[in-house]
């Protein structure tokens, strides 16, 4: 868009030259120095043939009130904006962008960059576009000598304790400093006295930090970081000490960040000042292939952009989406990259009968697991799917099994009795976005700090925003932000469903309530009569309406929500305890204590995890960054990965493993081709099909049967001990493995 | 060489050391010293120079690291956060008073004063355990207080001595000699700048301008002896070298001494001697008669 | 004049140390080197500018023809070759400048670098080159990009 947008300008003054746009845009002083005048040729100029510009990035405007609607002139463009926007936001609208160091649109306004100066008539000083309400019939001028020139000033005093040490700098082909200064700054400097030095601080092993790139006078946009720390992240810990040329950004006491979204500050740094530790002198972003796929190590799916150079995963960056992540990733999901580059499984291995794994090609593993498996009996077999299965595998797996006669397929960490019925019963009904409109918030046995960071981010982002009550029931943790914990167990909920607990008021009176339970509870044996209890929560406190639905659940994985939907549902809640046959689809975290001895286990994944110690056969499999696949996040938004390396070593694709095996085993399987699996979907969960979309849950819990069953008094417990360690990829990390000894340490 | 132990307060950031009358930072210094090591060493002539200048520029660094104006606090036996503070039940009652005058919503807003009574209270200096009980009390992040703390520099937040007592260092002050009065300060009490003397009693700092410039040079005494109730920040105009040097041994001696000009022939700010102009009353405005309005 | 210098100095040390003086220095060997007895030919009359560390001998002659007026007697007499000249003295041995060895040694402090080092190709297997990726490189880089799990673990 960039290209485009400078070419565009570039053609204007060629393709217009007759007419008055070319000579307007050259402002000379008589008209400066009288206002009447050059209103007077404004006024003029403002014709309709003028060519259309289009806002900055696709911006849309959103009229909450159209009476509230004013006309500002941009460059002598008529704009009808909403009261209320700042003169910055008038000039993104009108199609120009204007440069900028400390604002940042999802954080609060600081206005002491002074980069984003621009031209109001009438008024005697140029003006901080970022802070300044427009107004009706303001005539914001943004390319006149006067604006150029004090960008331009600005621009030298911001470089004056700016290290110049960009060959060295990681942010280097990244930094807005580069850019503003090369399109806005001056040729020369004038500084020629000793630059400032600042000490660095430690902030823990992911953000790196190198102070003296942030010592501009008054660290002014670091300030960017501050903010985001505290509004967004929740963590009070970074703060501008001291003052004049030796104020810096600091934690005072030694300190790190404990925030589980620190990595954000990276992207946000406008400067080098604070890159990312583990990528630190890995790359440049310029060798860097982006592909843009989504996040799986929870259940939210960012939208993430993976950066590869050759066969190497570089660094994980966020992607935009105001559904789902806004511009934010939890730490796991930006750091844990460096887990797909250990521990993985790159050829077939079969134990031996000393009990050693020995590499062979694939057509022996096929080979074997189909003779064993024809052995099986059908319902002893079972097929367990991983919490990074993709829907295409998920889907092979079961056609297949079922093929061989066994219903019993279903996905890790959904339960021994998973409710697949009702859609409503297991996706977030509120939507992700939709959590900021809520006002009451009541967290059951869920803890989504560490379940689902970015939804914690949206809910804390709703409670500074409309002062929502949280109340949570589970046990003790820190939320960062004000909540009641109203109790740890069942027993609480009991009080507030009987409307004994004072919450109960709260709920009923809040306009907008929300109900999160956490996935957690699936794995309880009382999880039945927990749900009905909920469900009678939200039925007295009127939190289901026809135009509102706040009964939520929180997944924990990124495959349960396609699982669900596809039907993998166990066909008896023990059929583990008589397997002899146990097809593990990147399942690691299944129980297997139970399993029979003589059960041959075949383990398809791509880390050499928990799943492979009881694994007969290894069959190695591609990882969520090399292979195309679908999956649902929480809210039932599917979304699709796109392979951004090639798989290591003879991996392959989990669907044409089994497709292959399938063909072994003389139950050819009758897809060839991904587009043929999702044919095959289709006529299941046709939901899968429909990609960036959210598909709401048709059904209500009121369909449900009435369930009498007694709740066991037992308190919650965590879903997610250890927030950095998830699944394979996490696990095996160093970075993660870092984190976890160092910031989870209490 | 002398010099380079007494390190420069202000500048810190690069790390500056007092030469003389100029100042030079670490950086070159030390450049500057390794090319004299070079050429000594090179020509094997004595290395008499070395060995005292070594010693000389380990304790111009080791003074940077304990500087009062650092923006990062170092763990110490008397200063950690660990050790429990707590405002005295006197100041309790102050501190109720002062929380009074603000909304209960905008708490945060008595930091100021809190911070001062603390440090009157504490001796003169702000330990980071009571800049985290003022965090408590207002109920805000402890950084949003270090925030505050390290902005002004009236807040010591190193130990101080009981008469904390600071020179004007601004230009008017200067002009009439402050540097002497500082020098014949530090050269009486045998500490540096920002040191305390072994007794306790006496540290040495400076400030900026003060708004006595028609007085200058001026010293202010900050009197931490008798905690807060009986803190005084007296300034004392019109100094010289011999007379600071009295004052500080009437302090020593625990005398009280009027505060205000030294020069027994002033009144306050007025000349010395007496008025020499505007010696008849003031006529009324020409122009207007006041009796009218 | 040579041979009464040189009688001198038997007549001082004794015939033994003469000779062993003699061995040293290389004029034993000047008799089957061609090259090195025209350079102790050469250095008779000529002062002698300074040595190096490596006990080179660097040699000027000013009533020469320019060009011919500065050159090295190298310390090691059997297996000499032009990279034992340190780089302090090639510029003034290729009359790049007057500044001799010592004296841009004492110019320059040096901060960094690696120490000189004479070139050794030819001089045996382990003197010759391999690439990072060379299979004889003793330190032969992996460039496989991925960790694999090793199966070595037994439960």
């Amino acid at each position: 868009m960039g290209l485009g947008l400078l070419a565009s300008r570039a053609m204007r003054p060629l393709k217009y030259s007759n007419s008055r746009v070319f000579i307007r845009s050259i402002v000379s002083k008589p008209e400066l120095q009288s206002p009447e005048a050059s209103s007077a040729a404004a006024a003029t100029a403002l014709e309709p043939d003028l060519p259309p510009r289009s806002p900055v990035g696709g911006a849309r405007v959103h009229f909450p009130n159209p009476e509230d609607a004013i006309e500002v002139f941009v460059d002598g463009y008529p704009l009808k904006i909403p009261k209320g926007f700042t003169v910055l936001q008038a000039c993104e609208v009108a199609g120009v962008d204007i440069p900028r160091f400390c604002y940042h649109s999802r954080l609060s306004i600081a206005g002491n960059c002074r980069m984003c100066l621009v031209e109001v008539e009438k008024s005697p000083k140029p003006v901080a576009s970022c802070a300044m309400p427009a107004l009706p019939g303001m005539k914001i001028k943004t390319d006149t000598p006067l604006a150029k020139k004090a960008r331009e000033g600005v621009m030298e005093f911001l470089l004056m304790n700016h290290p110049l040490d960009c060959p060295i700098c990681d942010q280097g082909g990244e930094c807005d400093l580069q850019d503003q200064s090369m399109a806005f700054g001056s040729d020369r400097g004038r500084f020629t006295e000793m630059k400032r030095s600042v000490v660095d601080k430690n902030l823990g092993p992911l953000v790196k930090t190198v102070m003296t790139r942030s010592s501009v006078p008054h660290n002014f946009w670091l300030n960017r970081c501050v903010r985001f720390a505290t509004e967004v992240a929740g963590v009070q810990d970074l703060g501008m000490l001291g003052r004049g040329s030796g104020e810096e950004i600091g934690t005072y006491v030694e300190k790190l960040m404990t925030s589980e979204l620190s990595g954000n500050v990276i992207d946000i740094c406008p400067v080098g000042a604070l890159t990312s530790k583990p990528f630190a002198f890995k790359a440049r972003n310029w060798e860097l292939k982006g592909t843009e796929t989504i996040d799986v190590t929870d259940a939210v799916g960012s939208n993430i952009r993976i950066d590869s150079r050759g066969p190497e995963v570089m660094r994980i960056l966020p992607r935009l989406n105001e559904d789902i992540n806004e511009e934010w990733i939890s730490d796991k999901t930006r750091f844990c990259y460096d887990g797909l580059k250990r521990q993985r499984l790159n050829d077939p291995m079969i134990r031996g009968v000393d009990g050693r794994f020995k590499a062979v090609n694939w057509r022996d593993a096929l080979a074997v697991v189909a003779e064993v498996m024809l052995q099986a009996k059908p319902e002893e077999i079972v097929g367990i799917a991983g919490r990074l299965s993709d829907a295409e595998s998920m889907m092979a797996l079961k056609d297949f099994l079922n093929r061989m006669g066994s219903n019993n397929v279903w996905c890790e960490g959904t339960g021994a009795q998973p409710n697949a019925d009702l859609r409503s019963g297991y996706i977030m009904n509120t939507s992700i976005s939709g959590l900021e409109k809520a006002d009451c918030f009541l967290l059951v046995g869920t803890q989504p700090r560490v379940e689902a960071a970015m939804v914690n981010a949206r809910i804390r982002k709703t409670v500074r925003a409309n002062n929502a009550k949280v109340g949570y029931i589970g046990p003790a943790t820190d939320l960062n932000y004000d909540h009641q914990h109203l109790g740890t167990g069942p027993k609480t909920l009991l009080e507030i469903a009987e409307g004994r607990h004072p919450f109960f008021s709260a709920i009923s009176n809040a306009k907008n309530p929300v109900i999160i339970v956490g996935a957690g509870l699936f794995e309880r044996k009382d999880k039945d009569a927990i749900f009905s209890t909920v469900e009678a929560i939200a039925k007295k406190g009127n939190v289901i309406r026809p135009d509102w639905n706040g009964l939520n659940v929180l997944l924990l994985n990124a495959a349960q929500a396609a699982a669900l939907d596809l039907g993998l549902v166990p066909e008896s809640s023990n059929s583990i305890e008589s397997a002899k046959f146990v097809y593990l689809m990147g399942a690691d975290d299944v129980d297997l204590e139970k399993l029979p001895n003589d059960a041959f286990v075949v383990y398809q994944g791509h880390h050499g995890d928990h799943g492979v110690y009881r694994a007969n056969v290894i069959l190695p499999a591609s990882a969520f960054s090399e292979k195309e696949g679908t999956y649902e996040n929480t809210e039932g938004c599917t979304q699709q990965t796109l392979p951004a390396v090639p798989t290591v070593g003879d991996a392959r694709d989990d669907w044409k493993i089994i497709r292959a095996l399938s063909e072994v085993a003389g139950m050819r399987l009758p897809y060839d081709t991904i587009g043929g699996i999702r044919s095959r979907i289709r006529t299941v969960a046709p939901n899968l099909l429909h990609v960036d979309e959210r598909e709401p849950a048709t059904l209500g819990p009121s369909l449900k049967p009435e369930i009498k069953s007694e709740m066991d008094l037992t308190p919650f417990g965590s879903a997610v001990e250890n927030f950095y360690m998830t699944d394979s990829i996490t696990r095996a990390s160093k970075t993660m493995a870092q984190c976890s000894a160092m910031l989870l340490k209490k | 060489m002398r010099a380079v132990r007494s390190t420069h307060p202000a500048n810190l950031f690069l790390p500056r050391v007092v030469c003389g009358r100029g100042t030079k930072s670490v950086a070159s210094l030390l450049l500057s010293l390794e090319l004299v090591e070079n050429a000594s060493s090179s020509r094997g002539q004595a290395s008499s120079r070395d060995s005292s200048s070594n010693p000389s520029i380990s304790s111009g660094i080791s003074i940077f690291l304990h500087c009062p104006e650092l923006c990062k606090h170092l763990d110490s036996p008397d200063n950690n956060p660990d050790l429990p503070w707590k405002f005295s039940d006197t100041n309790k009652e102050k501190v109720k008073e002062i929380l009074s005058h603000y909304p209960s919503n905008y708490k945060q807003s008595a930091v100021i004063p809190l911070l001062d009574l603390a440090q009157q209270q504490h001796g003169g200096w702000l330990p980071v355990s009571a800049m985290n009980e003022v965090a408590k009390i207002i109920e805000v992040a402890p950084i949003r207080v270090y925030e505050v703390a390290t902005f002004y520099s009236m807040f010591n937040r190193s130990k101080v001595g009981k008469y904390h007592l600071l020179v004007c260092g601004t230009t008017p002050c200067m002009v009439r000699g402050s540097r002497e009065i500082e020098d014949a300060l530090l050269k009486h009490l045998g500490v540096k700048r920002n040191e305390v003397t072994k007794d306790g009693l006496f540290s040495v700092g400076e400030m900026e301008c003060m708004g006595c410039c028609v007085n200058a040079p001026m010293i202010t005494v900050a009197d931490y002896s008798n905690g807060s109730e009986g803190y005084t920040y007296n300034y004392y105009e019109d100094v010289t070298p011999k007379r600071v040097i009295e004052i500080v041994e009437m302090l020593r001696r625990g005398e009280k001494l009027p505060p205000g000009t030294q020069n027994p022939k002033r009144i306050k700010s007025g000349p010395e001697g007496g008025n020499t102009t505007l010696l008849s009353e003031p006529k009324p405005p020409p122009c207007r008669d006041l009796d009218a309005c | 004049m040579a041979m009464k210098s040189a009688l001198k100095s038997i007549r001082e040390r004794g015939l033994g140390s003469f000779l062993r003086e003699l061995k040293e220095e290389g004029f034993l060997r000047a008799l089957l080197d061609g090259n090195l007895m025209q350079t102790k030919l050469h250095n008779r009359g000529a002062t002698l500018v300074g040595v190096d560390k490596f006990g080179n001998k660097y040699y000027q002659k000013l009533d020469e023809q320019f060009g011919r007026h500065r050159w090295v007697e190298y310390a090691e007499k059997s297996r000499y070759n032009a990279s034992q000249v340190p780089p302090e003295w090639h510029g003034w041995l290729h009359c790049m400048t007057d500044h001799t060895g010592d004296e841009l040694l004492m110019l320059k402090p040096k901060r960094y670098g690696l120490e000189h080092r004479e070139n050794l190709s030819g001089e045996g297997e382990e003197f010759i080159y391999h690439s990072k990726g060379h299979f004889l490189n003793p330190e032969q880089r992996d460039w496989s990009r991925y960790q694999p799990w090793e199966p070595s673990k037994k439960e």
